[in-house]
């Protein structure tokens, strides 16, 4: 994807407005409450990502934050316009990339944005120069004529993102939009999200890749069961863990013994399953390897790797949690 | 507005953008129509006699016949009729089989043809018959031929004819039998195709709600109600574009005869809307595209049926006449019937119409509750 320099959006938010304020959001399906009491904030210019697990109430969030959804408790606010009250000037604020390929593949490239931009009310000359110039920008100008469902998978992605660009949003929100995508494609939706951060675009990143909220969010509000348990900037986050250390252990055997041997030994804070991978939050890991490695060993797991990690996102989710990221 | 005519546009895109549709919209209701003007015999807009037998009989018939408007040949051989009719170049044959007293063999191909026609040709052979005896009476009272025939020929003028209509056994088969052959079958084909084309369009809609692309248009700043006027809107002129298609290309095909233009155009629009809707709710109700275009082809069929498009209403049994007028098609087949066949207007269908409208605000209606509900359910 190339990039260029954004027109500035139609009206400019004040630098003291934050672009996306949330508070203390509440959805429930029955029963089950998705989102409990979660509050965000995002200012022009921040990179803020959601990260969580599966299920953890990260899309209906965005659903409510979208207009898609009424909220049963709190409020929606983008760009200072009350996403209740104001519905349709407050979407006019945002443009959202959905997880899905949100894209008609029977219809071309430029046809798709010439549809959603008439819906973001772009009309006439200016809606066909800013088709022209995301064409551009998504690298599609010389397919543009051709039906989306001839494009490639990452073509389509870059689609996709085009269509949340086109009426220059305030705030940009991508719902996880590396799920299902192969490497190559992967590090091109990241390096273009990085290069509309860059251009100053705010964006709300909701991932639960915790390596990709590492590489883009200036802030991060770890979210589980619906609750946000923790936000901050990626260094406050970590302090949380209270300056412990990861040990990932990996092998074959019995792993699930392993687990069950290792929640016994004290210095052990917290453990995790991933597969054949057993991920432990420990008290100064130099000391407490030889312990645990004696321990799994006993359990009768077989270790063919031994690794000991500075806390990273991850870390922060099991200490919150008690929970690997991928669970 | 931008939005909904916007969302329009693109429904229309999405469908013609699939060569199946155009086949389905353009080609196939064009094949049927003509496949059952076939079926039905005749030949073309007025219907073709073929005559044989003793040459002043068969004069006098072909004179009376010209009345009424049927193209008349005359044959030396009675074989020559009968394979005529069986091929299809005659819609009926007469055979003279003798002058004195008259006797004619009626060779038709199907039953429908013989109740239709026969009477027709019944009437005209009676007519011959009348004219004869009052010929006869007058020569046997002392008249020359050439006198009687100037006597009867200025009768007319003398006295004042009886109001006597010949009225068919089944005024129905008259009906039918004074349409061309293609206009038989084009108003069901009409109906049969505008619902079941536009029921197509549900599974666009499902592969739509399942790429996500409603949910983003739901994000754009647009109304629920703008989403639900622009959804059906495409279908509406999906439907709509099928029926003028059809109406235009069997009457410049095939001479098809429709009525009152503007009768006609508001039953299709209105039975479009209906159409729309149903289209609306299937999309909304179903999740799989394969269920969706099985429903929409099955009960697209079995509606049509239902309502007359395959074999006319007065054909059915009182019973299955009642569940007719529970579908959509059967109020429509049935105002189309009084347009097309008894040269009706808009305010002689206006109960049928009524009933399309109250029908195409219900489904209108439920399907965008039904879409709005889903989008809350979908997240």
């Amino acid at each position: 994807m190339t990039t260029s320099t954004p027109a500035p959006a139609s009206t400019p938010v004040l630098s003291s407005t934050p672009v996306l304020e949330a508070v203390d959001l509440v959805r429930r399906f029955g029963p089950v409450t998705a989102v409990d009491h979660v509050s965000l904030r995002i200012e022009p210019g921040q990179t803020f990502g959601l990260l969580g697990p599966n299920g953890a109430g990260k899309t209906t969030t965005i659903s409510m934050i979208c207009g898609l959804l009424s909220p049963d408790g709190g409020s929606v606010h983008v760009a200072g316009v009350p996403m209740a009250q104001e519905p349709l000037a407050a979407k006019r604020r945002l443009g959202l990339v959905p997880q899905d390929l949100a894209v008609y593949p029977e219809i071309s490239a430029r046809q798709n944005l010439t549809f959603f931009g008439r819906l973001q009310g772009l009309h006439g000359a200016e809606l066909r120069t800013r088709v022209g110039e995301v064409l551009e920008l998504v690298g599609l100008s010389d397919r543009a004529k051709e039906p989306s469902k001839k494009f490639s998978g990452g073509m389509k992605r870059r689609l996709n993102i085009g269509i949340g660009l086109l009426h220059h949003p305030d705030l940009l929100v991508l719902d996880e939009p590396t799920v299902g995508v192969d490497p190559q494609s992967r590090n091109a939706i990241l390096e273009s999200v990085e290069a509309l951060a860059g251009q100053g675009m705010a964006v709300l990143y909701t991932t639960h890749y915790m390596e990709e909220a590492q590489r883009l969010c200036d802030r991060v509000a770890i979210v589980d069961d619906g609750r946000v348990q923790a936000e901050g900037t990626q260094d406050e986050l970590i302090e949380l863990t209270g300056g412990v250390d990861t040990i990932v252990l990996s092998g074959g055997g019995d792993v699930a013994a392993a687990e069950v041997s290792l929640r016994g030994i004290p210095v052990v804070q917290k453990v995790a399953r991933d597969g054949n991978h057993l991920r432990l939050v420990v008290q100064n890991a130099p000391t407490a390897v030889a312990g645990v490695v004696r321990t799994v060993s006993d359990a009768g797991m077989n270790l063919s790797d031994v690794v000991i990690q500075r806390p990273d996102l991850e870390s922060v989710f099991l200490h919150l949690t008690g929970k690997a990221l991928r669970d | 507005m931008r939005s909904v005519v916007a969302l329009a546009v693109l429904e229309l895109r999405r469908f013609l953008a699939d060569r199946l549709n155009l086949f389905f919209v353009l080609v196939l209701p064009m094949v049927l129509v003509v496949v059952l003007g076939l079926q039905s015999g005749g030949g073309g807009g007025t219907a073709q006699v073929a005559l044989s037998g003793d040459a002043g009989t068969v004069a006098a018939l072909e004179a009376e016949l010209a009345t009424i408007d049927l193209d008349t040949s005359r044959h030396a051989e009675a074989a020559t009729v009968e394979e005529l009719v069986s091929v299809g170049t005659a819609d009926v044959g007469i055979v003279v089989r003798s002058a004195e007293p008259l006797q004619l063999d009626l060779v038709v191909a199907d039953e429908q043809t013989a109740a239709g026609l026969g009477q027709l040709v019944r009437s005209a052979a009676d007519r011959v018959t009348v004219a004869r005896a009052q010929e006869d009476v007058l020569t046997g009272a002392g008249l020359s031929p050439e006198q009687a025939a100037a006597a009867l020929d200025g009768a007319p003028d003398g006295w004042s004819a009886a109001g006597v209509e010949v009225g068919g056994t089944d005024p129905v088969m008259e009906e039918f039998a004074a349409m061309g052959r293609f206009e038989i079958g084009a108003g069901g084909q009409l109906l049969l195709f505008v619902f079941l084309n536009t029921l197509t369009a549900a599974s666009a809609m499902i592969n739509a709600r399942r790429s996500g692309a409603i949910r983003r248009t739901m994000a754009a700043p647009i109304t629920s109600t703008q989403a639900v006027a622009g959804l059906a809107l495409g279908r509406f002129v999906i439907a709509v574009f099928q029926g003028a298609y059809i109406m235009v290309a069997s009457s410049l095909l095939f001479d098809v005869r429709w009525g009152d233009l503007g009768a006609v155009l508001t039953v299709l629009a209105l039975f479009g809307l209906v159409a729309a809707g149903v289209a609306l709710v299937i999309g909304v109700v179903v999740d799989s595209d394969g269920l969706a275009s099985g429903i929409g082809v099955g009960g697209g069929l079995i509606l049509a049926a239902l309502g007359g498009c395959m074999v006319p209403l007065e054909f059915f049994p009182e019973g299955l006449r009642t569940v007719a007028m529970a579908t959509p098609h059967g109020w429509a087949y049935e105002a189309l019937a009084e347009i097309q066949r008894r040269g009706g207007g808009v305010l002689d269908v206006l109960p049928q119409l009524g009933v399309l409208a109250a029908m195409a605000a219900a489904v209108l209606l439920a399907g965008g509750w039904l879409l709005r509900r889903s989008l809350g359910r979908a997240m």
